[in-house]
């Protein structure tokens, strides 16, 4: 059987034309998506059922006993952490938002060691976005800086860009210039018409002085910024005034370096500053291809978009303070709940010595470097294969996820509720 | 009124304690009903502390706060208190002295993170470091410290006195990464060195005794200071030209590269 227009849940591009191969119960081959898509549907390595770690191994236990022991460890925190949430759909998400609420617990999504730079960039600016249907069919000039799309969302430029022939954009691959900003050449680099080649941690200052340059303040800059020339400084500012309509992408390059948000923000002032000439827009290159909406679920429900606390009963946000990585390399929370992410393999050393400290619960399709520090972990429906579901694209458009096949794995909204529902004890609290 | 809160040992002493509630003018009435939370948890100050409590007074002004033993996880202390005077004989957690309006904070060990955080009035002195966002304003916030004096002896982490908007801070060993980042008011003295002052700063002054690395293309050199006392020659600029800033920038020695 082939199911079509299937939506790939691997990356933020949420590519929404693949045609899955099924037989048996198993994904035979997939078409139209990448190698990072295509492998996702073919992994077979699920584990059975849920594990709990004894003194010499693992024993299997039954669903219902991994609840009802998650759900006593949860009660028993006094500063329970709840975390991951990017690679399971809203509706999850926002089961684990409640369930937070519940235990008095902080919630935090991936987005924190990712974009959540970019969010409080956002926050303090505003957020010139588009969708990417925009970008297609109108963005003569597209801006990649601190990001390697060839790698990390391969099929970006084929949909969205260089290969992807637009409306008013008729021959993309000639028609469409791409400036590539990062501190090394990368197969992205290599289709670059500009290639702004900086000197790590220089993205604040020469986004500053682009922004100068066209503000037409450019005689203050001088002769050479972050390795980069003023002359190529001024071509590239030249290049973005003159564009029909510019699109900046930028990835965590940008977002994870020295200033991390303050680049963001400069990004944005900078494509706020272009916006008086021409007409440019702004887009982080997402990751994972839920972690946008864990943060417009849990806006929508808390107020915050990541890193919300609970202990007061009422949401309070402070990345830095309220931050999964600070929260454990800070050795606070004395339990913790992981949802469909790895922290293990992602943090650094200290927050990860503190999980080995502290119960560990997991819920996710398959083992990773986390299930070593796991006391239990639960295996799920992955959303988009065996579970429905919805997801939110890089741009911030919802889609929804179906399921191409049942192989009667459950799925994590529905143990996430049951969980809560242990603890209210059937009502509402 | 002298009242003496010695921390106690707790089970699990890495959980943080919020305590908004200990500001001197709350312990005029007495120290029954005082809760902190930890973690999840309310307690009764009590259960966190030994109280002790010395002598009467007529008004917060009156009142000295003493807090000893390891406070390195008590948040928000002297959160918008108005008078009095709190003395931490040791090291302090995040926030304390959030939107503080009058009154004195005296840390003779560390601060850590948002050390006044939107300050409007008093004096906070801090002995040892203080972390990052010292003098700052919270996420998203247009303004930082808006009026007040906050001076570290130590060093201050990075982002100290973003969004500055008005007030006076001395630091008077170093800064990390961006000091004054957004400032548009007040008066940022460093007497040691810093990276990347003052970015996007729209207005104040920005002294910086060191040197200032990593400093940014956007400002404009507009001839020199002699800064007293020491009669120090500092080189003057002015920016953030890329946000159409009118701030003042002084610094000893600068170069452009990190
Ligand atoms: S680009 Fe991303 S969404 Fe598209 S097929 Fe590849 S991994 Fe899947």
């Amino acid at each position: 059987m082939i199911v079509r227009d299937v939506i790939c849940p691997f990356c933020a591009c949420l590519c929404d034309d693949l045609d899955v191969h099924v037989e048996d119960g198993r994904v035979t081959g997939v078409d139209n998506a990448c190698d990072l898509g295509s492998h996702k549907f073919m992994t077979d390595h699920r584990m059975k059922g849920p594990v709990r770690r004894t003194a010499s191994g693992w024993e299997e236990i039954p669903l219902e006993e991994a609840i009802r022991e998650t759900a006593e460890l949860l009660e028993a925190a006094e500063r329970p952490l709840l975390y991951g949430w990017s690679g399971t759909c809203g509706e999850a998400q926002s089961a684990g938002v409640h369930l937070a609420e519940l235990v008095g617990g902080v919630i935090d999504a991936t987005t924190s060691v990712c974009h959540g730079p970019s969010i409080l960039a956002i926050q303090e600016v505003g957020h010139p976005g588009c969708t990417l249907g925009q970008v297609k069919n109108r963005a003569d000039v597209v801006v990649y800086w601190g990001c390697n799309p060839q790698h990390a969302h391969p099929r970006h430029l084929s949909r969205y860009t260089t290969y992807a022939d637009g409306f008013f954009v008729r021959n993309a691959f000639k028609e469409r210039k791409v400036i590539v900003a990062d501190i090394r050449g990368t197969d992205s680099t290599n289709l670059a018409d500009e290639f702004i080649r900086l000197q790590p941690g220089g993205d604040y200052a020469v986004l500053g002085a682009l922004r100068a340059i066209v503000r037409g303040k450019g005689d203050v800059v001088p002769p050479e910024v972050a390795g980069v020339s003023r002359e190529q400084l001024y071509r590239i500012a030249d290049l973005c005034k003159t564009a029909k309509y510019g699109a900046f992408f930028f990835g965590m390059g940008l977002t994870q370096t020295a200033g991390k948000y303050k680049n963001i923000r400069n990004a944005i002032e900078l494509v706020d500053e272009l916006s008086r000439h021409t007409k440019w827009t702004l887009t982080p290159m997402r990751g994972h291809f839920n972690v946008y909406g864990f943060n417009e679920v849990c806006t929508w429900m808390t107020g915050y978009p990541y890193a919300v606390d609970f202990a007061r009963g009422m949401a309070f946000y402070n990345p830095g303070e309220t931050t999964a990585v600070d929260i454990l390399a800070r050795k606070e929370c004395d339990m913790c709940l992981v949802v469909a992410s790895d922290p293990a393999a992602h943090f650094p050393a200290e927050a990860v010595e503190h999980l080995a400290s502290i119960p560990v619960v997991q819920l996710d399709p398959f083992p990773n470097l986390t299930t070593a520090f796991a006391r239990i972990q639960i295996p799920v429906a992955v959303s988009g294969i065996d579970a429905d579901g919805t997801a939110y694209r890089m741009d911030g458009v919802p889609l929804r996820l179906h399921r191409v096949l049942d192989r009667g794995y459950p799925d994590d909204a529905g143990i996430l509720l049951e969980i809560t529902r242990r603890i209210t004890g059937g009502g509402s609290r | 009124m002298r009242v003496i809160l010695t921390a106690g040992p707790r089970k699990n002493p890495f959980i943080p304690v919020e305590a908004e509630t200990i500001v001197p003018a709350r312990f005029l009435q007495g120290v029954d009903g005082i809760t902190v939370a930890a973690g999840n948890r309310i307690l009764p100050l009590t259960d966190v502390f030994l109280v002790e409590v010395e002598g009467t007074a007529a008004d917060p002004s009156g009142v000295e706060v003493v807090l000893r033993g390891d406070n390195s996880r008590l948040k928000r202390i002297g959160e918008y208190m108005e008078a009095g005077k709190i003395r931490v004989e040791g090291n302090i957690g995040m926030h304390c002295g959030n939107f503080m309006k009058g009154g004195e904070i005296e840390i003779l060990g560390g601060a850590d993170g948002w050390l006044g955080r939107e300050m409007r009035g008093g004096r906070i002195l801090c002995h040892g470091n203080a972390s990052h966002y010292c003098g700052s304003g919270y996420r998203g916030e247009k303004h930082g410290m808006r009026g007040g004096y906050l001076e570290v002896r130590g060093n201050a982490g990075d982002f100290a006195a973003e969004y500055l908007a008005g007030g006076e801070v001395v630091i008077r060993g170093d800064c990390g990464d961006m000091p004054g980042v957004e400032m548009k008011g007040g008066t940022l003295t460093i007497h040691g060195s810093c990276t990347r002052p003052c970015g996007n700063m729209t207005g104040g002054t920005c002294t910086v005794l060191g040197s200032a690395r990593g400093m940014l293309p956007t400002f404009r050199r507009t001839g020199t200071v002699v800064h007293e006392p020491g009669g120090v020659i500092l080189t003057r600029f002015e920016g953030d030209v890329a946000n159409r800033g009118k701030g003042t920038l002084l610094a000893r020695e600068w170069q452009y590269t990190l």
